[in-house]
């Protein structure tokens, strides 16, 4: 029965590094960007809505509503102003201007909230650690659950805006090549700056979760960047349900990892992250 | 979504990150060379985590500093000559390499004539390191003692491994007394369930501490070292479920110990006694955790019931807390006591040297120091080793404040290794409050 809880834990937590990941891949995807901003965006947004939470003693959930907007903005601009310009000198530009906003973002958080830790944890009250307990060794708590949902809602929209809408035939059609996609008149910075945008905000979702499960401070975004790079490249950057899987294989890796020894947690899941590069499915990716 | 992007792709990309990474840590060679001569002004180097992980240790440092520089102020008198006294505060970015690097710059550049530094191995061991290396006095404080000494490479039985570097702090022993006194207060099955992580306190922990505690008649429920950052922790909870513990121990970093208790609280795992060192220590730290955070124990090296006062800066106890609230509106840090402590022993130090610029005569005059400090007094050449004092810490509680300008606070209920701070109330059982 252990071992039927950790791996529901597993897929609980691979929800978690699925939603991390997408905005990940997303970007990836459509630019060729790896935006290593990406956890600090996270942690800025997780801080937004902590701001929320405590002036108008709202619900995090209920605080978020108001704070994903700006989020999305946020994102759209960042595109129009940094990554645009950074976009123009060649592969290597963008990387280190996405390094260097994160130590702009850590250090502007460290500034204005302090390093006290915080977390979103004590204002959704009962969500965070409440659960269902199905026996005594096997319980659903409503937060894995909920991470959970959420993460498939928002794979799965994404999912559908990208194949069924013609904002989504526009940003595959500038994935595959910006210059014949803009000889149709499809303008490929505006599709950027809105991948970028939808980007941050499910970077703010992820966010907002893990300051929910755990506590989180300006230095906290760096953490979580790796486990969402091994679901990224576990899953395959083919589609984005691959992302979920890759999330899920990941998070159960360390769960199962963790039930034979704790020290195996993380490693299980860097090996099943190795063993996937290395398989022949894996070396067929690569070309 | 039919992408052009293969992992080929994404991991040259990572790969030129990492490149990024490294080139920035090489950053800030070739600093110049230029030497202060003026041998008129004693230079104190101060080297603290104040942004990174650690930062929330660094917190009260521009207090203390403040403090420290307006006592200062007026330099100071060695060997009938009066010198002007010049403090250099650096950050380590929580970064060891950094760390190693501001603490040379301060040692070749500015030429300090003593280091200080505080807080965590991270920070003080590379710092202690280039001291030592460079012949420069140091003292360093909020390390466990054995982590700084023998995790520098001092060998088991050696008495005096270091020539210029000096620390205060706890260690071992006094973990082992302040849980073998506060433990008993409430009646458990004495089953501890321990989260020791796969790091050097953890390791240490686990090899001195544990075997004490089981001397003490406590069994120790240990699944393994885990690794720090961990974001799931249910095959621990299901072995301490399993095996029924009533007592859970754990030095964890603090957003660890978060996802831990909210997990345990999930999987209904709630022991008696929930007793935390590492995370815990803050006022911020138990606050994230909203009401599983009451009723949490903890240890502390100092709290404002202390007895003791600065021999610098005559700050102390009640005052020194007050004075931080007031400067900076907020509840005090158990920081405030070793960080003001320093300087104590900085400035006797200079003092107490007959040439404060003879590097080697400061670094034998702390050998044999005696000084009083809000943490204590502090005498060097008791023991444990010619380099340490072993100072104490003490078992408290965090409860709900009975100040309306604070969310919860910290009431000792143990005093074993220093008898002189009162307790101010009995442990109670997790909950139950």
């Amino acid at each position: 029965m252990t071992w039927v809880n950790a791996i529901l834990q597993g897929i609980f937590l691979g929800g978690l590094y699925a939603l991390f990941a997408c905005g990940l891949s997303l970007i990836f995807g459509v630019m060729r960007i790896i935006n290593l901003a990406h956890g600090d965006l996270a942690v800025l947004g997780a801080f937004l809505v902590w701001s929320v939470t405590v002036t108008a003693g709202a619900d995090p959930f209920v605080a978020l509503l108001p704070v994903l907007p700006v989020m999305l903005v946020l994102g759209y601009l960042l595109h129009r102003t940094v990554l645009a310009r950074s976009l123009r000198g060649g592969p290597l530009t963008p990387l280190l201007t996405t390094f260097g906003l994160a130590i702009v973002i850590q250090n502007g958080l460290l500034q204005a909230y302090s390093p006290d830790v915080r977390s979103l944890g004590g204002a959704a009250g009962g969500l965070a650690t409440g659960s269902w307990r199905l026996t005594d060794q096997l319980s659903v708590s409503y937060l894995g659950l909920l991470v959970l949902v959420v993460a498939v809602l928002v794979l799965g929209g994404l999912h559908l805006l990208l194949r069924r809408t013609r904002f989504g035939r526009e940003m595959r059609a500038t994935a595959q090549d910006p210059d014949t996609a803009a000889l149709v008149g499809i303008p490929a910075q505006s599709v950027y700056a809105k991948a970028t945008a939808i980007a941050v905000a499910t970077a703010t979702l992820a966010g907002v979760f893990l300051a929910v499960r755990s506590t989180f401070d300006a230095s906290s975004g760096p953490t979580q960047l790796i486990f969402a790079f091994e679901a990224v490249v576990i899953g395959g950057l083919g589609s984005i349900w691959g992302t979920l899987t890759g999330g899920i294989v990941l998070g159960v890796a360390q769960t199962l990892g963790a039930t034979v020894d704790p020290q195996y947690s993380i490693l299980a899941g860097h090996l099943v992250f190795l063993a996937v590069l290395a398989s022949p499915r894996g070396r067929a990716v690569i070309r | 979504m039919e992408i052009h992007a293969t992992r080929r792709d994404l991991l040259r990309a990572t790969g030129l990150g990492l490149t990024g990474t490294m080139l920035s840590a090489c950053g800030g060679l070739g600093s110049d060379n230029s030497s202060d001569e003026n041998t008129g002004t004693l230079k104190i180097g101060f080297v603290s985590p104040r942004t990174g992980a650690a930062a929330g240790f660094g917190e009260p440092d521009a207090y203390v500093l403040d403090l420290a520089r307006k006592a200062l102020a007026g330099g100071l008198t060695a060997g009938g000559t009066k010198y002007s006294v010049q403090i250099l505060d650096r950050d380590s970015q929580s970064n060891p390499q950094r760390a190693a690097q501001v603490a040379n710059d301060l040692i070749n550049s500015d030429a300090v004539d003593l280091m200080l530094t505080t807080s965590t191995p991270e920070t003080v061991n590379p710092v202690s390191d280039a001291s030592e290396a460079a012949g420069v006095p140091c003292v360093s404080t909020v390390v466990p003692w054995e982590a700084w000494y023998f995790g520098r490479g001092a060998k088991p039985d050696e008495k005096n491994a270091y020539k210029f570097t000096y620390h205060f702090c706890f260690g071992v022993e006094q973990f082992h007394s302040m849980y073998a006194h506060e433990w008993p207060q409430v009646p458990t099955n004495r089953k501890v369930g321990v989260m020791w992580p796969n790091d050097s306190d953890g390791n240490a922990i686990r090899a001195a501490l544990g075997p004490l505690l089981e001397q003490e008649g406590f069994t120790i429920v240990d699944p393994g070292a885990y690794t720090n950052g961990t974001n799931d922790f249910s095959a621990q909870i299901a072995r301490f479920k399993a095996e029924g513990c009533e007592i859970f121990n754990s030095f964890p970093i603090p957003p660890d110990f978060a996802t831990f208790w909210r997990q345990a609280a999930q999987q209904g795992f709630r022991p008696k006694i929930c007793q935390v060192a590492k995370t815990g220590l803050f006022p911020s730290q138990i606050e994230a955790l909203g009401d599983l955070g009451i009723g949490v124990a903890g240890g502390a090296y100092w709290t404002p019931t202390y007895p003791y006062a600065s021999s610098l800066t005559k700050a102390g106890g009640k005052s020194l807390a007050d004075g931080y609230r007031t400067a900076t509106g907020k509840q005090w840090n158990q920081q405030l006591g070793p960080s003001l402590a320093l300087f104590d022993v900085a400035a006797a130090a200079l003092t107490a040297t007959g040439n404060p610029k003879d590097r080697a005569a400061v670094a034998r005059t702390i050998g044999t120091l005696d000084v009083e400090t809000p943490v204590g007094r502090l005498r060097w050449g008791q023991g444990p080793n010619a380099n340490v004092v072993a100072t104490p810490i003490l078992g408290g509680q965090w409860i709900k404040s009975t100040d309306s300008r604070d969310k919860v606070e910290f009431v000792l209920v143990e005093n074993s290794s220093d008898p002189n701070v009162p307790t101010a109330a009995k442990l109670q059982q997790y909950g139950r409050r």
